[in-house]
């Protein structure tokens, strides 16, 4: 049995051989599960756990235990003690204790102007406190509520960041960096403008839509900086509203600035990990585009096309689908992973991950059992 | 008078400007209600063209978004003429996103677009639970249950919905058809459902369908 | 070169050059220990306040 800070090392030399287009060892795994899974695998209250995180590092431990990943599996989470500090009206917690957006709106169509003009005053100014009640209101009150929330959350972030350091040491997974981002115009549309906002916009104001992802793209840039060009790691970009458009407002609003800060990251030196989300099938020249070795993790569409257009010159991920282990057979969601195997690993450039996350755990259902086995069939099956 | 299949296709084209100020010079001349009920009819027209459009893959959500959008605002501006006259629907929904959900754009671009096909639609809104369900099936007995949602954990709480549905003893009385991303044929069967879809359009002529 | 902030033009989000100018007097102190200590909580702050709308 290999060391924990030998596995480390292996699995870190995989990703640097993914990531720079060399064939790696094996297929790199990534668990698609998340905190909210792990804590209902151990059998404890989701909305506790979010606020007591004292109790995440048996939780941890047993899903690292129990699940095989080449990567620390706690992606994608949202705490909420910094979100009920600064009263979020944009993240709130559901009845089953998963932390939701809610359609809002952030930003007023005839704000446009005052947004292009300086996007980052106007986040501070009026987009903020309306969409955060503490952040509106007396300067004292509002810098009470900051210093707060700060501190929260960077203890929070502390605690996390010291379970994971003790998971890698333990189970000897990757060690990667990661900085978040959005395309410019999905950045509008989500907390600004809102999917309806938007989708009104677009036909209502195109040139103001199109100038506010331009003034917005130096603060898309900035965001997924990483720390140091040189690390291990890639800026995560989830795409979401491409999907919901017409071809040629994809082409004139969505794709140049997006295009911009792809390519603009890439320039800095840095990987870039792009979430296809939904079904990008007809955009798939526009992707081809993008810098050598971009990785993409997509949703739906059809893997072999993507591979064969796509996959020698990026790094193809995702199709896996999540709804599959909780409806298959165990049979059945290892032939899919046989079959996504046989399509993508042919000539490297696959990293094995999900559609979606993972984002619960119905207890009498069959997707633990189904997850560890395909996870176990792509470990067992993907050396090269 | 307000040419009607000019409106229809305005409506079609979703050309904002057209069809508020068609409308807006109709609401002027003091109209009847029964011409009011023309106009709104001939807008659920241009309604289905927008629905055919979208699943000919020449509009997308986005354009849904907009279409229902749109439609609101033309039936707020006709509802001072149309108060006289009672209009026959052609069946009635009850709509919601099931329990631990809170996603609505699907479940109100569906909406909107069954309202313009003439159906009576009761929206219960979001992180709807089973007995909500069922509390409102038994109070106004509608044809169909639309259950929406848009993160895999909706499954279950759809299955948990036609269960409480099944032990009411009203799951007979209903089709039931679910849509949003996580549902497919696999997870329409486990939960019961009678239909599922992931495009609007598609679950309306279903649902058109059943109320034949 | 961090990307970016160069063109962000905001009141919120002060580089060290400009803050430099605002207080002549660090001039003639450490500047360099004290240069990235400012500069990380500007940064710290402008990551705090994306995420809350990513
Ligand atoms: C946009 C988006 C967001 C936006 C939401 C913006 C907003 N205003 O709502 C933002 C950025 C805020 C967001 C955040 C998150 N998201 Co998100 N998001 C999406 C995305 C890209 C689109 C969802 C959407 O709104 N679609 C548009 C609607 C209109 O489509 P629809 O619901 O399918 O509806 C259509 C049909 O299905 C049908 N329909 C719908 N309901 C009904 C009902 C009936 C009766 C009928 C007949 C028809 C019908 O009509 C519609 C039109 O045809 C999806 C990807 C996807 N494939 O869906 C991920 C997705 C939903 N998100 C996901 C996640 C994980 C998150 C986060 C948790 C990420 C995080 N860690 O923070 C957060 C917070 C959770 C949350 N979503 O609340 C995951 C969920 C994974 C899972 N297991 O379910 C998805 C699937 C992405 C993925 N592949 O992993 N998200």
């Amino acid at each position: 049995m290999m060391d924990a800070v030998a596995m480390t090392n292996e699995r870190n030399q995989m990703f640097r051989d993914l990531f720079s287009g060399k064939t790696p060892q094996r297929v790199p795994i990534s668990n698609p599960a998340t905190q909210d899974f792990a804590i209902q695998y151990a059998g404890l209250d989701l909305a506790e756990c979010q606020w007591d995180l004292t109790k995440l590092e048996q939780v941890y431990n047993k899903f690292c235990q129990d699940f095989f990943t080449d990567t620390y599996p706690g992606g994608s989470i949202r705490i909420p003690s910094h979100y009920q500090i600064l009263g979020s009206t944009c993240i709130v917690m559901s009845s089953s204790g998963f932390m939701q957006h809610p359609e809002v709106v952030g930003l007023l169509a005839e704000e446009y102007d005052q947004f292009i003009a300086s996007p980052y005053d106007c986040l501070v100014e009026t987009i903020l406190p309306r969409l955060y009640t503490e952040l509106n209101g007396s300067p004292a009150k509002v810098a009470m509520a900051l210093a707060k929330a700060m501190r929260a959350k960077s203890d929070d972030l502390a605690y996390l960041g010291t379970i994971q350091a003790k998971m890698n040491a333990k189970y000897g997974y990757a060690t990667m960096v990661r900085a978040l981002t959005e395309a410019p115009f999905d950045f509008l549309a989500d907390f600004l403008r809102s999917f309806k906002g938007i989708s009104g916009d677009v036909r209502r104001c195109p040139d103001k839509v199109a100038a506010a992802c331009e003034a917005v793209l130096p603060l898309m840039i900035k965001k997924g900086t990483l720390p140091n060009s040189s690390m291990l790691g890639a800026t995560f970009i989830p795409l979401h509203m491409a999907p919901y458009l017409r071809d040629k407002d994809f082409a004139t609003l969505y794709w140049p600035t997006f295009k911009k800060l792809v390519e603009t990251l890439v320039g800095m030196g840095q990987k870039v990990e792009l979430f296809v989300e939904q079904d990008w099938m007809r955009y798939l020249d526009y992707l081809y585009e993008l810098p050598e070795n971009t990785i993409m993790r997509f949703e739906y569409g059809d893997a072999k096309l993507v591979k064969e257009k796509l996959g020698k010159k990026h790094i193809i991920s995702g199709f896996y689908p999540v709804t599959l282990l909780q409806t298959g057979s165990k049979q059945q969601c290892v032939d899919k992973a046989k079959e996504l195997l046989d399509i993508l690993a042919p000539g490297g450039k696959y990293w094995w991950q999900a559609d979606k996350s993972i984002i619960n755990l119905d207890v009498n259902g069959p997707v633990v059992e189904n997850l560890r086995a395909v996870l176990d069939y792509v470990h067992e099956n993907g050396s090269y | 008078m307000i040419d009607l299949q000019v409106l229809t296709q305005a409506v079609g084209d979703l050309d904002e400007k057209a069809i508020l100020t068609m409308v807006k010079d109709f609401v002027a001349t003091n109209p009847s209600g029964e011409d009011a009920q023309k106009v709104v009819f001939a807008c659920q027209q241009g309604m289905a063209i927008v629905g055919d459009l979208f699943e000919k893959n020449e509009y997308y959500v986005g354009d849904l978004i907009f279409a229902g959008e749109l439609l609101s605002q033309t039936i707020d501006l006709l509802k001072p003429v149309l108060s006289s006259v009672v209009t026959q629907k052609v069946g009635s929904i009850v709509i919601g996103t099931v329990e631990g959900d809170l996603h609505d754009i699907g479940k109100n671009i569906f909406g909107s677009m069954a309202e313009a096909a003439g159906f009576e639609v009761y929206d219960l809104g979001i992180d709807v639970s089973p007995g909500a369900f069922v509390e409102k099936v038994k109070e106004v007995k509608p044809q169909i249950i639309g259950m929406s949602g848009v993160l895999t954990l909706a499954i279950d709480p759809m299955k948990n919905t036609v269960k409480a549905l099944n032990e009411a003893g009203l799951r007979d009385s209903v089709k039931i058809i679910i849509g949003g991303n996580p549902v497919n044929a696999d997870a329409c069967k486990q939960i019961g459902a009678d239909a599922f879809t992931t495009n609007a359009a598609e679950g309306l002529k279903t649902c058109q369908g059943w109320v034949k | 070169m961090l990307g970016g902030e160069d063109k962000m033009d905001s009141k919120y989000y002060i580089t060290w050059e400009e803050y430099l100018a605002d207080h002549p007097e660090l001039e003639r102190k450490s500047k360099q220990a004290i240069e990235p200590k400012i500069q990380k909580y500007e940064d710290i702050m402008f990551t705090f306040i994306m995420d809350l709308v990513l």
